[in-house]
């Protein structure tokens, strides 16, 4: 059988053949398009961040607030009573430092992905977010940030309508 | 009091796309294929003498008895209707002004899957004599689209 693999004139091929057009092929792409419901409590928060606040669900058997909020309370399984209005403010519960982007390309400039606790709500509970206006090396677990925000007539409705958080002077 | 009412000003949904994108190549006897419909405007088959079969589009095996094919002919341009089916929808699933014909054209003991343009779809029948009208040399990329439609003869 290793004779025969031997012999199969198979190969692989490099990006530049195909350039040159020493090979041929067709190339096509599936139009894999989406809408995403974004549902009462997820639709709430959207609309918040457009109004330039971090909303939360809060609920009053439990006492927890969530961010983002959801309808229904993960711990007694209850409808959630009220959407509250939480800072953005809060503290970095976890980090990470990326010299690459999503499709693997390197970059200069970290990128610092954290997941950030908000002021206001239950401990333990926050959003993922960037860090920015900060050096890879300062950052810590701890650490307190605040959101920077887009101007309000170009936030649209999505998380990215906050830029990044930036750490809060201490004084 | 539970929260059941959207905030008028949500966005209803999150709109997105994934890219998602191919490139197929051809493989051995594709490429070879392929590359003769670009460099000479003709439709190669392969040719088992033992079983007496000719693949169309040609490939590197006899599919029957397994052994290599070396030897390509070229099968001409025209054959008959072996099967065919009308579109009357886009891709998009919006209703098409012009009906498409398309047609599995018998050439050797194999065929193309092709459109079949300039015929009265009254006078459509399965085993009508088409040809191929292949695109002019500078047009030709190496496609299937090289061939631009079958015609009746």
């Amino acid at each position: 059988m290793s004779e025969l693999l031997r012999d199969l004139p198979g190969r692989s091929l490099s990006e530049k053949e195909f350039e040159e057009g020493k090979i041929l092929f067709n190339f096509d792409e599936l139009h894999g398009n989406f809408a995403w419901d974004t549902g009462v409590a997820v639709g709430s928060y959207l609309a918040g961040l457009k109004r330039g606040v971090i909303l939360g669900a809060h609920c009053t058997t439990c006492r927890k607030t969530v961010v983002p909020p959801r309808m229904v309370c993960e711990w007694c399984y209850r409808p959630m009573n009220e959407i509250v209005v939480l800072q953005d403010t809060g503290t970095v519960n976890t980090f990470s430092i990326c010299y690459v982007t999503w499709d693997v390309q390197r970059i200069q400039e970290a990128e610092i992905p954290a997941v950030i606790e908000i002021d206001g709500a239950s401990p333990l509970h926050g959003i993922m977010h960037l860090l920015g206006e900060v050096d890879a090396d300062k950052v810590h677990i701890g650490m307190r940030v605040k959101a920077v925000w887009k101007p309000a007539d170009e936030r649209q409705g999505a998380i990215t309508d906050i830029c990044y958080f930036k750490p809060i002077e201490e004084v | 009091m539970a929260l059941l009412e959207r905030d008028p000003e949500a966005p209803l949904s999150w709109e997105g796309t994934m890219p998602v994108t191919n490139r197929y190549t051809f493989g051995q006897a594709g490429e070879r294929f392929f590359r003769l419909l670009k460099d000479e405007g003709r439709i190669y088959g392969s040719r088992c003498d033992q079983c007496n079969l000719t693949y169309v589009p040609a490939t590197s095996f006899c599919e029957r008895c397994l052994s290599k094919l070396e030897q390509w002919i070229d099968v001409g341009t025209q054959g008959e209707v072996h099967t065919f089916t009308i579109l009357a929808t886009n891709y998009d699933g919006t209703p098409s002004d012009v009906p498409e014909i398309i047609v599995l054209v018998k050439l050797g003991d194999g065929g193309l899957i092709h459109k079949l343009s300039a015929v009265d779809p009254e006078q459509l029948c399965i085993g009508m004599q088409v040809e191929a009208v292949i695109k002019p040399d500078n047009e030709r990329t190496g496609s299937i689209l090289d061939i631009e439609y079958f015609r009746p003869v």
